[in-house]
C-alpha cells in the first residue's frame, strides 16, 4: 500500500469503514457480520498502528468546550475524562445491508448511510451492544496538568478545516492552544506571536493568582462516550481516561429529541434525554486508557539515585517551609501528607492516608497562608481542590452523589472525586450558626469521607460506599471537629516572607517526586517489628490516650519519612525521625 | 407520509403495549407464499422510505384466529422471509423461505404439530415428584386447570420451567429460545383443553413460566437474549401508575352514526379514521371514539435495579424496563426483591415522522411473565403461600445450579461439624478489630436469629434479637457495624443523625410526574429480614425513636397517612449503638443516664453491651502487634485460620434457610430453671426490697439467643449448652449493662424504668426525712427558709450523702403534695 486511502484523524469513518467492508469480504459468506459482534474486525489495529506506532496522537485535538467549536464532527478527537456515571447498555444495528454491501453502524449515532427499511426486521442477528459512559473533566484538574501534554501539531487537514471557519477563529481568539509548532507555514504565521508559552504562563499565573479563586472548571465540557468490545468490569465510577473517539455530532436527532413527547417515550424513558447532544456531545471511542498521576506529570526524569532524590526533597521542603512561613515542622508534615496514599484497605482501616490539620488559621493567617498553601498545592498536583467550609456552604452544597431514579442519572457531588484528587477544606471562615438537615448530612459525610476514606452515593434506596483515595488537608482555627484529621498540627510561621517564584524545571522535578514516590512499593523487614511492637507497647504504658488510631497514624508516618527519602523500606533512623518529629508536634500542641 | 404508514393496516407492531394481535403461522395453515411478500416488498419500496417498520406479512393474510390478550402474540419480525438479509441469512437452516414443508414458524425450529403435542402430553401427563406416577389421579397441571376452570377465576396456570425441563428437556430448550412462538401454542392448547372440558368457560387461561433452570445478571443481558426467555432478580425502583391501554377502539360517524370496524392498537398508538366508512357518506373528519365500546387492558412499567450485592465495586447499578400486564399490574411495589421471568425484548427507538435519519437504536425491556418475590436470606416459614407448595420450596433449594451448590452445602456441613465451629465464626466476625469476642459472639446470634412463632391467635413471636451497642469513642463501635452491614444479606445502614422517622419507616409522597401519593418504604421496611445497623443512636431524634417502637417489638410499621393506611412487614433485627451521653462512659451513672434513651426502647434490646476502654498489657501487646502487621504486611497474609467474607455469608444464609432448631427437653428443662434463678436473685438477703432481675423479655431473649446457638452448629435441636451458653452471653451483656452501681446486683428495673431499686429506695428515704423536716422544724404560713439551711439540716440529722439536687426533688414532690411552696432558694410551709 501507498498511503492510506483514508485521514484517519479528519475522516476516521473511512478507515472504519473500510476495514469493515474488507473484513466482510473476508469472511465467511454465509454469515459475514455475525462474527464481528462484540470484537473488532481489525480497524482498532490500524487506529493503533497510526496514533501509538507512527506518532499520529500528537495530531489529534484534545476536545475541550474551547476547540469543540471548531472540530469538525466525525473526526477524531482527544478527550480525558473521569467516569463520573455510567448509563447502561444501548443496543444498535450493528451491521445491515445496503443492496449489496454491508455497512456497519459502529462508531456512529445513527446510520451513515440511509438503511433500507427492510434490514430492520432480520436485525436481530445484528443486533450488538454499547456501554455508554458520561465523562466530565476531571475535578479540580489544574491548569498545568491540562497543558502538560506536547503540543499539537495539526496536519494540513485541520488547517485547512480551520481556514473554512477562518472568521469565525478570529473572533475567539485565543481557543487555538499550543500551536506554536504548528505543522504548515501558512497557519504558523497567523498564529505566531499570540500565544506565548502555555505551560510556563499557566503554571507562574496559578502560583501568582493563587487560581482557586478562579473558575477551572467554568467552561467544562462533559461528553457521553460510547465504548464498544470493551468489558464494564475494566471500568469504574471516577476512574481518569483518556478516550480517542469519534466526535459526533448530528443535527437532526438533536431537532429529534425535542419533540420526544410520547408516553411511551416517556415511560421507557432515557437517560440520555437529560444530556441533549447539543451540549453533551457524543463520543465513540476506539481507544481508551486509563489514566494515572504520572500521565499527568510530565517528563520524568532519567536519574533516580538516593541523592538525587534527596536533593529534590530538600529543595521541596526549602520550597514549602516559604510557603509556610519558615515553619519548618509543619512544611515537613506537610510533605509527609503530600506523599500519602490509601494503601490497603483491611476492612474498615484504611492504611497509609494521612490527613493533615493544620490549626491556627484564623483572619491574617488564613488570609495569607491559606491562598499560599492552596496555590503551591495547585502547582505541584494535577489534581486539586479547595472548599471554603462555611454555615452557608453546608447548608447548601451537595457533596453526596445522588442518583435520580426518575432520570437513571447520577447527580455528581462535590465529593465525587477522580483518585488521588488533594482536597483542602478551610475551616477558617466557618462562624457559629445553625446546621439543617441537609449541613448536618454534609458534614457527616466529610466526616465519613477522613475517617474511612469512602463517600456514600445515595442510591435512593440504599447507600453504597464507593472508595475516595483522597489527600485531605484542613486549615483551622483551632482542631477540626467536623473534620477529625490523622494528624493535628498547630501552625507557627513566623516570617511573612516572600516566595520566590520557583523555576519551570524545580516543579517539574517536584511533581515528579511527589508522584513517583507517591506510588513507591512498601517492602519490610522483619527483625524491625518486635522494636515497632515494643515502642508501641511502651507508648500506651506511657499514655493511656493512645488508641488504635494513633498508633496507625505512627507507622504510617514513619514509612512515609523513609518514602520521601525513596526507601520503601522503613529503617531505625527514619524511626527515630520521626519520634523527633512527633516530639516537636506534642510540645507544640502543649 | 406518517399517516400513510400508520394507517397501512399492516403496519408494524413492535408495539410492547399489550395490544391484542394475532397469532402468526400457529394454526399450521401454510405460509404466504413468497409472492405475497414479494409484493407487500415492493409496495413498501415507495419514495418515503419508512425507517423502522418491521413488517408482520403474516397478519394480513391470516386472518386473525383468536383475540388473544396474550402480549406475546406480536408476531415474530424474524419471521419476514422477503427480505434480500433472510436470503443471505440462509446459514440459519430453518429459514428458508422456499421450504415447501410449512409445518416451522418462520426463522424457528418451531414445528407447531410437534411442540403443540408436546405441550398436551406435558400438561396431560406430568406428575409431581410426590404424585404417584402410576395412578390414575390427575397429574399436576391437570387438577391447576381443573381449579381454575372450577373457581372461574383464574386466568393463567403457573407453569414451573423445572417440570417442563424434568419432564421434556427439548420443549424447555424450545421455550426459552424461541418463547414468543412456544407460548402461543402453549396458550392455544390450553384454551383447546379447557374448551373441552368444559366448553362454556369463556376466559382466557394464559399459561404463566416460571423458575427457569437458569437466571440471568441483569448486567449480563446482552443482544443474543433478545426474544428469548430469561429471569431476573432484582429490586424495583419505580411502578408507573397503571396505565389503562386501549386493544381495541370502535369508531362511530358524527354524521350517519355509522359504528366503524374496531381499530387495533398500532405501535402504541389508535389511528382515527379520517374518513368515515360508509360508501353513503364518506364524510371527512366526522370519526369519534365511542368509549364504552372500546376494549382496554391494564399495563404498567416498572423498573427494576440490580440489588446492591450484585453491583460490582466501583459499578453503577444496571436497570431494566419491565412491562406488566393484565393481571401482573402492581404485583410489585418498590423496594420490592422480585424474580421476573420474561422475555427480552427490543423496540426501536422511534424517529419523528419527520425525520429522515435513521436511529439504529433500540431500547429493551423485559415483558414480563411471571414475577415472583425472592428473598434470598431466608426461608419464609411464616409465608403460607410458600409453604403449601412443597415441590416449589424444594426448588427454591436448589436453584443455585444445583451441581454447584450441592458442593457448598457439603462444604458448608463439613464446617459446620467442627467442635470449634462456634470460636471459628467468633473470630471470622470482624478479624480485623480485635478483642470484644462477646460482642461479636451477641452479633453472630445476631445474624443467625431465632426463629419466629407464630401463635394462633395471629400475634406473632419475633425471631430477630435486637442489639445496642454503648460505648466510648473509638472502640470500633462503627466497624463492627459495618461489618454487620456487610456481612447481612439484607443489610441497611443508616445513622441516627441523619435519619428522620419517615426515612426509616416509610412515608408518603407525591409522585412528582403523576401526582399521585405513593408509599415509600425506608430503612426499616427495606431491611425486612434483615439487620438495620442504625448508627448514632443516641442522636436519633426522639420522633424517629418513638417510631422504632412498634417495629421492635411487633415487627411492623403502621402507616395511616394521606388516605393510604397500610401496615407493612418489618422483620428487622436491629443493631443500634450508641455514645454515651457524656461522649465518655461515666461508671458512676445508670446506663439510662449514660444513654439519653428512653427505658421502653430499651427494654426492646435483647442484649445491650457496654464497650468500655479498659487499660490492659495483654491487649496491648497484641493491639500493637496487629498495627505492625497491617502496616508492614500484605494485608491478605494476616487474616489466617478464618472464614472469609463469602463463606461466612453462606454459612449464616443456609443456616437462616435450613435450620429451624427447636428447644429439647433438657433445654426447656434448663432454661425454666435458670429464669427461675435469675428471677430469685434479686431477694438477696437481709434486703426487703424486691429487685427484677428479670423480666419475660429476657426469656424471650434467652429462648432467640440459644436457637441461634443451635443454629450455628446447623443443629435442629436446641441442646443444654446453648442454654447455658444464651445465659452466659445475656449476663456478659446484662452484667455490664443493667448492674446497679449502688448495690453490685443485676437490675432489671435500671432498663425498664430507669432508675434501680436502690435508687427508689434511697429517693424514698431522702423524701421521707424532709417531709419530717419540714413538719417539725417550720410552722405554718411561717417565714420562709433558705434551702441550703435546709441542707445543712438534713445532712446533720441523717447519715446518708444528700445533694442539694436531691432536695430539690424531695421538695418538688413535697410541692405536688401541697405542704410545701418553693420560690427560689426559698421554701415555704402552707
Amino acid at each position: 500500500m501507498v498511503g492510506p486511502l483514508y485521514d484517519f484523524v479528519a475522516n476516521p469513518f473511512g478507515a472504519v469503514r473500510l476495514s469493515f467492508e474488507q473484513a466482510v469480504a473476508a469472511s465467511p459468506a454465509d454469515d459475514p457480520v455475525a462474527v464481528f459482534a462484540g470484537k473488532d474486525w481489525g480497524a482498532l489495529d490500524l487506529f493503533r498502528d497510526f496514533l501509538l506506532e507512527k506518532g499520529g496522537l500528537s495530531q489529534v485535538p484534545i476536545l475541550d468546550a474551547s476547540s469543540r467549536q471548531w472540530i469538525q464532527p466525525n473526526s477524531l478527537v482527544r478527550f480525558r475524562g473521569m467516569v463520573q456515571d455510567m448509563l447502561g447498555k444501548e443496543l444498535y444495528i450493528g451491521a445491515f445491508q445496503d443492496g449489496s454491501n454491508w455497512r456497519t453502524n459502529k462508531y456512529s449515532d445513527g446510520a451513515l448511510f440511509p438503511m433500507p427499511a427492510g434490514c430492520q426486521s432480520a436485525y436481530e442477528s445484528n443486533l450488538w451492544e454499547r456501554l455508554l459512559l458520561h465523562c466530565v473533566p476531571v475535578p479540580g484538574h489544574n491548569s498545568w496538568a491540562t497543558h502538560s501534554t506536547p503540543p499539537q501539531v495539526f496536519r494540513n487537514v485541520m488547517d485547512n478545516s480551520m481556514y473554512e471557519h477562518g472568521e469565525k477563529r478570529q473572533r475567539d481568539e485565543g481557543i487555538v492552544e499550543n500551536n506554536e509548532h504548528g505543522g504548515s507555514p501558512s497557519s504558523k504565521k497567523q498564529k505566531e506571536g499570540e500565544h506565548p508559552c502555555q505551560l510556563n504562563h499557566s503554571s507562574q499565573r496559578s502560583l501568582v493568582q493563587g487560581g482557586f479563586s478562579e473558575p477551572r472548571n467554568g467552561a467544562a465540557l462533559s461528553c457521553v462516550i460510547k465504548m464498544y468490545d470493551t468489558p464494564e468490569c475494566d471500568l469504574k465510577l471516577n476512574d481518569v481516561f483518556e478516550f480517542i473517539a469519534i466526535y459526533t455530532f448530528d443535527p437532526e436527532l438533536v431537532a429529534y429529541k425535542e419533540d420526544a413527547d410520547d408516553l411511551t417515550d416517556d415511560l421507557l424513558d432515557d437517560p440520555l434525554m437529560h444530556l441533549p447532544p447539543s451540549k453533551v456531545p457524543r463520543l465513540h471511542c476506539l481507544i481508551c486508557r486509563k489514566l494515572a498521576i504520572q500521565d499527568f506529570v510530565s517528563s520524568p526524569l532519567s536519574v533516580e539515585l538516593p541523592n538525587m532524590i534527596k536533593g529534590i526533597r530538600g529543595s521541596l521542603l526549602r520550597h514549602l517551609t516559604q510557603v509556610l512561613g519558615n515553619d519548618g515542622l509543619a512544611a515537613e508534615c506537610l510533605l509527609l501528607h503530600l506523599l500519602s496514599r490509601l494503601r490497603a484497605r483491611v476492612d474498615a482501616v484504611s492504611v497509609g492516608k494521612l490527613s493533615l490539620n493544620l490549626t491556627g488559621f484564623n483572619g491574617e493567617t488564613a488570609s495569607i497562608f491559606g491562598n499560599r498553601i492552596t496555590s503551591a498545592i495547585q502547582s505541584l498536583l494535577p489534581f486539586s481542590q479547595y472548599i471554603p467550609l462555611t454555615v452557608d456552604y453546608l447548608n447548601t452544597a451537595t457533596l453526596q452523589p445522588k442518583k435520580n431514579n426518575q432520570t437513571g442519572r447520577l447527580i455528581p457531588g462535590v465529593l465525587q472525586l477522580a483518585q488521588g484528587t488533594h482536597l483542602t477544606i478551610d475551616e477558617s471562615h466557618l462562624q457559629p450558626g445553625n446546621l439543617d438537615s441537609n449541613g448536618v448530612h454534609n458534614a457527616r459525610l466529610l466526616k465519613k469521607l477522613i475517617e474511612q476514606l469512602s463517600v456514600e452515593y445515595d442510591f435512593e434506596f440504599y447507600t453504597s460506599e464507593m472508595t475516595a483515595d483522597v489527600q485531605l488537608l484542613i486549615l483551622s482555627d483551632g482542631k477540626s471537629n467536623i473534620m477529625p484529621a490523622d494528624l493535628v498540627l498547630p501552625f507557627c510561621p513566623n516570617a511573612v516572607n516572600s516566595i520566590a517564584n520557583p523555576s519551570p524545571e524545580e516543579l517539574q522535578s517536584w511533581r515528579w517526586y511527589l508522584d513517583t514516590l507517591r506510588s513507591l512499593p512498601y517492602s519490610s523487614q522483619p527483625d524491625l517489628h518486635q522494636m515497632l511492637q515494643d515502642e508501641l507497647v511502651a507508648a500506651m504504658r506511657e499514655d493511656r490516650s493512645l488508641g488504635c488510631q494513633q498508633l496507625n497514624r505512627w507507622l504510617t508516618m514513619a514509612r512515609l519519612i523513609s518514602v520521601s527519602f525513596g526507601d520503601g523500606e522503613l529503617s531505625l533512623e527514619h524511626w527515630q525521625m520521626f519520634k523527633e518529629i512527633e516530639r516537636l508536634r506534642k510540645e507544640r500542641i502543649k | 407520509m406518517a399517516s400513510s404508514d400508520y394507517s397501512s393496516p399492516y403496519g408494524p407492531s413492535s408495539s410492547p403495549d399489550g395490544h391484542s394481535s394475532p397469532i402468526p403461522n400457529t394454526d399450521s395453515s401454510p405460509p404466504i407464499p413468497p409472492s405475497t411478500n414479494g409484493g407487500r416488498r415492493r409496495r413498501r419500496r415507495t419514495p418515503t422510505p419508512n425507517p423502522n417498520s418491521y413488517q408482520t406479512p403474516t397478519r394480513s393474510s391470516i386472518p386473525p384466529t383468536s383475540p388473544l390478550s396474550n402480549p406475546f402474540s406480536t408476531p415474530r419480525r424474524r419471521g419476514t422471509p422477503s427480505t434480500p438479509l433472510s436470503a443471505s441469512d440462509a446459514g440459519d437452516e430453518f429459514s428458508d423461505p422456499a421450504d415447501p414443508t410449512p409445518v416451522f414458524v418462520w426463522g424457528t425450529n418451531i414445528s407447531v404439530p410437534d411442540v403443540n403435542a408436546a405441550i398436551l402430553r406435558f400438561l396431560r401427563n406430568f406428575r409431581g415428584p410426590h404424585d404417584d406416577p402410576d395412578s390414575l389421579e390427575q397429574g399436576k397441571y391437570m387438577r391447576a386447570i381443573d381449579r381454575i376452570i372450577q373457581s372461574e377465576a383464574g386466568e393463567s396456570v403457573d407453569v414451573d420451567a423445572h417440570d417442563v425441563f424434568d419432564y421434556d428437556p427439548d420443549l424447555y430448550a424450545k421455550m426459552v429460545r424461541y418463547p414468543l412462538e412456544v407460548l402461543v401454542i402453549f396458550e392455544l392448547v390450553l384454551m383447546d383443553m379447557v374448551a373441552r372440558l368444559d366448553p362454556s368457560y369463556q376466559k382466557h387461561i394464559q399459561p404463566r413460566i416460571f423458575n427457569l433452570k437458569s437466571s440471568v445478571s441483569m448486567r449480563n443481558l446482552n443482544p443474543s437474549d433478545i426474544e428469548k426467555m430469561v429471569s431476573v432478580k432484582g429490586m424495583i425502583i419505580r411502578c408507573s401508575s397503571i396505565i389503562p391501554v386501549v386493544k381495541e377502539a370502535v369508531f362511530r360517524c358524527l354524521i350517519c352514526g355509522y359504528y366503524s370496524d374496531p381499530v387495533l392498537l398500532d405501535r402504541g398508538r389508535i389511528n382515527e379514521p379520517t374518513r368515515c366508512g360508509r360508501q353513503e357518506c364518506l364524510a371527512l373528519n366526522s370519526m369519534t371514539l365511542v368509549h364504552n365500546r372500546c376494549s382496554f387492558t391494564d399495563k404498567q412499567i416498572v423498573k427494576l435495579q440490580e440489588t446492591p450485592d450484585e453491583i460490582p465495586e466501583g459499578g453503577t447499578p444496571h436497570t431494566v424496563s419491565i412491562i406488566m400486564h393484565g393481571k401482573l399490574v402492581d404485583s410489585g411495589k418498590p423496594g420490592d426483591r422480585v424474580e421476573i421471568t420474561g422475555v427480552y425484548r427490543a423496540m426501536s427507538v422511534r424517529v419523528g415522522p419527520t425525520q429522515r435519519t435513521v436511529k439504529s437504536l433500540f431500547k429493551t425491556y423485559i415483558d414480563c411473565l411471571h414475577l415472583k418475590k425472592t428473598d434470598k436470606s431466608r426461608l419464609h416459614i411464616e409465608d403460607p403461600m410458600e409453604c403449601d407448595d412443597n415441590s416449589s420450596t424444594k426448588r427454591t433449594a436448589s436453584e443455585d445450579d444445583s451441581l454447584d451448590y450441592e458442593d457448598k452445602v457439603e462444604k458448608l456441613k463439613e464446617l459446620a461439624k467442627q467442635p470449634d465451629i462456634y470460636d471459628r465464626l467468633t473470630r471470622s466476625l470482624a478479624p480485623n478489630i480485635w478483642e470484644l469476642d462477646d460482642v461479636k459472639r451477641g452479633l453472630l446470634c445476631q445474624l443467625f436469629g431465632g426463629s419466629a412463632v407464630k401463635l394462633q391467635v395471629g400475634t406473632s413471636c419475633r425471631g430477630d434479637i435486637n442489639i445496642l451497642l454503648v460505648g466510648d469513642p473509638g472502640t470500633s463501635k462503627s466497624q463492627l457495624l459495618q461489618y454487620m452491614h456487610k456481612l447481612s444479606p439484607r443489610g441497611i445502614y443508616t445513622s441516627g443523625r441523619g435519619s428522620s422517622a419517615v426515612g426509616l419507616t416509610a412515608y408518603v409522597t407525591k409522585d412528582p410526574e403523576t401526582g399521585e401519593t405513593v408509599l415509600e418504604s425506608g430503612a426499616l421496611v427495606l431491611s425486612d429480614r434483615g439487620v438495620c445497623c442504625i448508627d448514632e443512636f443516641d442522636k436519633m431524634s426522639e420522633n424517629a425513636r418513638s417510631m422504632l417502637h412498634e417495629v421492635m417489638e411487633q415487627q411492623t410499621v403502621s402507616i395511616a397517612k394521606a388516605g393510604i393506611i397500610a401496615s407493612l412487614n418489618a422483620r428487622t433485627s436491629v443493631l443500634a449503638c450508641a455514645n454515651p451521653s457524656g461522649s465518655r462512659y461515666n461508671p458512676r451513672l445508670s446506663v439510662i443516664d449514660n444513654i439519653h434513651l428512653p427505658p421502653t426502647l430499651l427494654s426492646r434490646f435483647d442484649l445491650i453491651y457496654l464497650i468500655l476502654d479498659k487499660p490492659d498489657e495483654q491487649t496491648d501487646r497484641r493491639l500493637a502487634k496487629h498495627i505492625v502487621a497491617l502496616h508492614f504486611e500484605n494485608p491478605e497474609s494476616i487474616v489466617h485460620d478464618v472464614l472469609d467474607l463469602p463463606t461466612l455469608t453462606a454459612y449464616i444464609s443456609y443456616a437462616r434457610k435450613h435450620i429451624h432448631p427447636q428447644l429439647s427437653e433438657e433445654a426447656a428443662e434448663k432454661l425454666v430453671c435458670g429464669y427461675v434463678e435469675m428471677r430469685k436473685r434479686g431477694n438477696f438477703p437481709g434486703s426487703g426490697k424486691k429487685v427484677i432481675t428479670a423480666t419475660a423479655r429476657q426469656i424471650e431473649s434467652l429462648i432467640r439467643l440459644s436457637e441461634a446457638l443451635a443454629r450455628m452448629r446447623f443443629s435442629e435441636w436446641v441442646n443444654g449448652k446453648d442454654v447455658d451458653e444464651a445465659f452466659r452471653l445475656l449476663e456478659v451483656a446484662m452484667q455490664q449493662s443493667a448492674t446497679d452501681h449502688a448495690t453490685g446486683t443485676i437490675d432489671m428495673d435500671l432498663i425498664t424504668t430507669g432508675i434501680s431499686a436502690s435508687e427508689r429506695m434511697r429517693r424514698e428515704n431522702l423524701l421521707t426525712a424532709t417531709r419530717n423536716l419540714v413538719m417539725d422544724k417550720m410552722q405554718l404560713g411561717g417565714p420562709s427558709t433558705r434551702l441550703t439551711e435546709l441542707l445543712e439540716e438534713l445532712r446533720k440529722q441523717n447519715s446518708f450523702e444528700v445533694h442539694l439536687n436531691d432536695l430539690r426533688n424531695a421538695l418538688s414532690t413535697l410541692m405536688s403534695e401541697g405542704i410545701v411552696s418553693l420560690h427560689g432558694d426559698s421554701v415555704k410551709r402552707i
